[in-house]
């Protein structure tokens, strides 16, 4: 590790608090904070990273190890891994930690880096009716199609869910019913169901080095101590909801805490000799991640806050974060007696609370979507994140770096004494505004005067476009219409599209004509006067037309375009369509 | 290798084949909810693309029957505005497993975006028989009573929620059903406990904060202050700017301007807190920066009357006539029906030697409201100037007569709030011309004007 540490040291992050290890952005790690645990494998006093990695997360989910900046070993997993923790199962020298990894319904338990013993949940309670339609089944008194109807009554009622082969066959098709049926009939019912998060508990000793319970929690909100050599259940007690993360403090034997945060929403907090939570934090978002630092816990929620609770359950304090929480750890430095909260951000940056302080941040490559502090190597503290693109980055805490809790700091906010941006003005300004104060009634007559000028013209334009019927929408009110054309083409010959539409309420117009004016030299057009049809309300009526350009010397007209109505000279509407110059070359 | 030996003993998932015939052992069927884990850490992690493909492949592994691939699908849906297909998905949930008030409650939260407030309720009702003691059923029962306007259940709700379990957002709820109904003082109190509650919650302090400044006319000073007190941990946007613009009505501009700046820092572009910080440069009379900050707010929001009338103010007293007018006309125009802004156009136009239409535009002030004394004061000397003493005299009377009515309705009536300390600061006033016979005149116009200038900033909260 410390050679490592010293190939890759990067002059411009001298300032920083932190010495980049360890950067590999394609170490293909696809894994969570829980499958995360440093750990001392091998019992040489050096701590490996054991990695439980998704894969992809349907194949290739594999156990890696890491030592240094080298992968040490890699072994398949036959399942998605839930969580991974790494704890001394017994006082055997030499004390070698062993590795569990948390996978569907089983415990995998590694030591020395292979298979030790593999824990299978405890079989759930079957319904008893389930039990008896299927031993009907067996016996061959009940066709499919009945048991598959008898198992739908019983999904609908009944009190307790029905088991994985019952759901299945209520899946298939009636041609897969019987041969299903005889595959599985021998076999007895079983409701299985799957380990959501995975702890570990100190068995009677406080010390480091001790040998620890596995906490486990499961899909149907239940959670298991389980006993660290023989692997029978120790203690249960239920949730009522799904866990989703957990932290365990105290000793199995004296007093212990279990902080479980749930997929409802909350947090509950199990003690020793109670099967039932004993506090409940209800959260306003779901925890994302959740930590404890001494004797409080912190949460990260989805609204993009850190919360402090007390171990009771009382809110202490609410920070703000700039984006969404993607994951969580605990930074601890016993030697300086150094706590602080880790907190990986969808925007990547890591920032470092204590309480609701923020004390320092690193800005990441990519979002990090896990975190593990502590011993790596020889190294006391080193972090070591991995990223949504699968990078894994190893960063060491300087021995010189200090934290100091600057927003604690009484006193005005530092934007206080920033000097506002007031907008300057310009000598041109004074002048001008000088300049106003001398003549501001003749500035104002002048103004008044050109307004009334600006307004008589544009009254008279408004005027002699109503009257050559030049607006696009026509004033009268026994033709209300609207006209509006396109030009497509790139030349000589064009297509000339209006959309007329009739926009009155109900009444149709009739008798309508098109005509078109345009310069003879320069264009040419097969139909210049047409009928329209009847327009119905409110539909857009496309017509088409086509131009054909004779000039080749690049020159553009416009066409006026005149809606009439028969028997009246003065046009309805007209539309002045400034043709584009035509690119091609007329052909004659 | 290690993983070789594990192979042998355990069953492969994922690899079962439900064709292939065995005769002795029939293969692991895979757990339907095996990978719900992972599709909920995806999902609060909000990497939702992740998310759906990790649901995708779940519901086809189950064919559809995996609950809460189809709930989380559900509530990513609805996330990304496709409400209709989340409650469709939500009903296929409730449908899955009925007896859970977590789909219900997801129906009804659909049904609710989707503004159909009356099913809403009756789906909640629903669970709230499936779920008794949930703070969140009854709480958004609450919300949907307020939207169907029945006040009274919805109080009801909000407060059994409060009961189950004690949360920010009912108490803001709870609070708004009061305010809806005029209840101001209860309200308060329901804010008061919820600031108790969570002490650190910015908006519920602004929110207090703002009502005790709109009953600070009941309570005066007791309420000025608390609201100060609360607004002053609010470290929030508008409770800076209440805060500042009552600090500005006492004078206090170099504070104003401190609490300014930390919000312009994080804030830099909200149009009413230019228009406070340069209505604070005005009082402290540097009026060229005033006009600098006026103009950036009129740039930032050029449709807010509030701007436009200090604006015009500001020129009047730069004796900038012709811009004041333009500023003025445009607040006119804007904000069609208030007195005030007509009289300070009728001083514009005074200035720009317009008599005529200067008086039209007292006269148009009067008519809007009766009770401004200020405008038949500025009309009489408008007229009295114009030479036409008999009309002066009646709009003087006028003004003596409502002063007189307004002292004997209320004797500590702030008609001329503190004079003495305005006129030594008093800005040039623009009505009153050099041969003014009334030196108490003056006095008069520019404690207005000073009154005036607080009052549309006040309103800009």
């Amino acid at each position: 590790m410390s050679s490592g540490s010293q190939e890759l040291k990067d002059t411009s992050v001298a300032s920083s608090k932190w010495l980049d290890a360890h950067y590999d952005p394609v170490a293909n790690l696809y894994t969570f904070s829980s499958c995360i645990a440093l750990s001392d494998l091998h019992g040489d006093g050096e701590n490996k990273l054991v990695v439980g990695d998704l894969g992809t997360g349907v194949c290739n989910m594999k156990l890696k190890v890491y030592r240094g900046t080298g992968l040490l070993s890699e072994s398949t997993l036959l399942d998605l891994p839930t969580g991974l923790v790494s704890f001394l199962m017994d006082l055997h020298e030499p004390r070698t930690p062993a590795i569990a990894v948390a996978s569907g319904p089983f415990i995998y338990v590694y030591k020395n880096l292979r298979p030790y013993f593999k824990f299978t949940l405890p079989s759930l309670e079957v319904n008893p009716l389930e039990q008896d339609v299927w031993s009907q089944a067996k016996e061959d008194m009940i066709d499919p199609m009945t048991l598959k109807e008898m198992l739908e009554g019983l999904r609908d009622k009944a009190e307790i869910p029905l088991s994985v082969r019952s759901l299945r066959f209520l899946m298939l098709e009636p041609q897969e019913m019987e041969n299903f049926v005889l595959l599985h009939k021998e076999q007895p019912i079983r409701r299985q169901t799957v380990i959501t998060c995975i702890g570990t508990l100190k068995k009677n000793m406080a010390d480091e080095d001790a040998v620890s319970c596995l906490v486990i929690g499961t899909e149907n909100g239940d959670v298991y101590i389980l006993d660290p050599e023989a692997f029978t259940i120790l203690y249960k007690m239920s949730l009522p909801s799904t866990p989703t993360l957990m932290d365990v403090t105290g000793q199995f034997d004296v007093e212990f805490r279990i902080t479980v945060a749930c997929r409802n929403g909350n947090i509950y907090i199990l003690r020793r000799d109670s099967p039932k939570p004993k506090y409940c934090i209800e959260l306003s978002s779901h925890p994302v991640a959740l930590v404890r630092m001494g004797k409080n816990v912190v949460v990260g929620c989805t609204h993009e806050t850190l919360h402090g609770y007390t171990q009771k359950g009382k809110k202490l304090w609410t920070a703000y974060l700039p984006a969404p929480v993607t994951t969580m750890a605990l930074m601890d430095l016993p030697t300086r007696g150094f706590q602080a909260v880790l907190v990986g951000l969808a925007n990547c940056e890591v920032h470092m609370y204590r309480d609701k302080n923020l004390v320092s941040s690193i800005k990441t490559p990519d979002v990090v979507t896990s975190i593990c502090f502590g011993r790596y190597g020889r190294e006391d503290g080193t972090l070591i994140m991995t990223t949504k693109g699968g990078g894994l980055i190893v960063k060491i805490l300087k021995r010189t770096a200090v934290f100091d809790d600057r927003d604690s700091a009484p006193g005005p906010p530092i934007a206080q004494s920033i000097r506002l941006n007031v907008p300057k003005k310009t000598k041109l300004y004074v002048d001008q505004t000088l300049r106003e104060r001398e003549n501001a009634v003749a500035m104002h007559r002048a103004f008044q005067m050109d307004l009334s000028r600006l307004r008589l013209a544009a009254a008279r334009a408004y005027v002699k476009a109503l009257e050559s019927s030049l607006t696009p929408m026509s004033a009268s009110l026994t033709e209300p219409l609207k006209m509006n054309a396109v030009v497509q083409g790139l030349g000589p010959s064009f297509k000339l599209t209006l959309n007329i539409q009739n926009t009155a309420a109900c009444r149709p117009v009739m008798n309508l004509a098109i005509s078109f004016l345009y310069d003879e030299n320069l264009y040419s057009m097969r139909t210049a006067f047409f009928k329209i049809p009847l327009l119905v309300p409110g539909l857009n009526y496309p017509i088409d037309t086509f131009v054909e350009c004779l000039s080749d010397k690049g020159i553009s007209d416009i066409i006026k375009v005149f809606v009439l109505r028969e028997g009246k000279s003065a046009p309805l509407l007209t539309a002045h369509i400034n043709m584009p110059v035509s690119e091609g070359l007329a052909l004659n | 290798m290690a993983d070789d030996a594990m192979k042998t003993d355990v069953q492969l998932p994922v690899a079962t084949d439900l064709k292939k015939p065995r005769p002795k052992k029939a293969p692991e069927l895979p757990i339907l909810e095996r990978r719900n884990w992972l599709i909920h850490l995806h999902y609060i992690r909000k990497d939702y693309e992740t998310c759906k493909a990790v649901i995708k492949e779940q519901l086809h592994e189950t064919q559809g029957m995996c609950e809460y691939a189809v709930y989380v699908q559900a509530l990513i849906m609805r996330l990304e505005g496709k409400i209709q297909q989340s409650l469709e998905l939500f009903q296929s949930c409730a449908i899955l497993n009925p007896k859970s008030s977590d789909n219900l409650k997801q129906v009804a939260r659909s049904l609710f975006l989707l503004g159909k407030h009356k099913a809403a309720i009756e789906v909640y009702n629903e669970a709230a028989r499936l779920n008794q003691k949930d703070w969140e059923i009854s709480h958004n029962l609450g919300v949907c009573y307020i939207y169907t306007k029945d006040f009274k259940s919805a109080e009801e709700q909000l407060n059994l929620a409060l009961q189950l379990n004690k949360h920010d957002l009912t108490y803001m709820m709870l609070g708004k059903i009061h305010l809806l109904q005029g209840d101001t003082e209860t309200a308060i109190d329901v804010y008061k406990s919820a600031v108790e509650f969570s002490p650190e919650n910015t908006e519920l302090l602004t929110t207090l904060g703002l009502l005790y400044m709109q009953v600070s006319d009941v309570y005066r000073l007791s309420g000025e202050h608390l609201a100060i007190s609360c607004l002053k941990r609010a470290n929030y946007l508008s409770a800076i700017l209440a805060a500042g613009s009552m600090m500005q009505t006492h004078g206090d501009y170099d504070v104003a301007m401190n609490k300014y700046r930390v919000a312009a820092y994080s804030v830099p572009e909200s149009p009413p807190l230019w228009n406070n910080i340069g209505m604070c440069f005005f009082g402290k009379k540097k009026y060229v920066a005033a006009i600098s900050c006026l103009k950036r707010a009129n740039y930032l929001s050029p449709f807010d009357w509030k701007i436009l009338y200090n604006l015009g103010l500001v020129h009047l007293t730069m004796q900038q006539y012709a811009s004041a007018f333009h500023f003025l006309s445009a607040a006119i125009n804007l904000r069609p029906r208030m007195s005030e802004l007509y009289m300070l156009l009728a001083v514009a136009l005074t200035n720009l030697d317009d008599a005529d239409n200067a008086r039209r535009s007292y006269e148009q002030a009067l008519q809007l409201d009766e009770s401004k004394l200020l405008v038949n004061l500025n009309f009489a000397v408008f007229l009295y100037n114009q030479g036409d003493k008999k009309a002066a005299l009646l709009q003087f009377q006028e003004m003596e007569r409502k002063v007189n009515t307004q002292v004997d309705n209320n004797s500590n009536t702030e008609f001329d709030p503190e004079p003495e300390a305005d006129v030594s600061s008093a800005p040039s006033p623009p009505t009153v011309d050099p041969g003014e016979p009334e030196d108490e005149d003056e006095v008069e116009e520019t404690a207005e004007l000073k009154e005036k200038k607080s009052k549309p900033k006040a309103a800009a909260e």
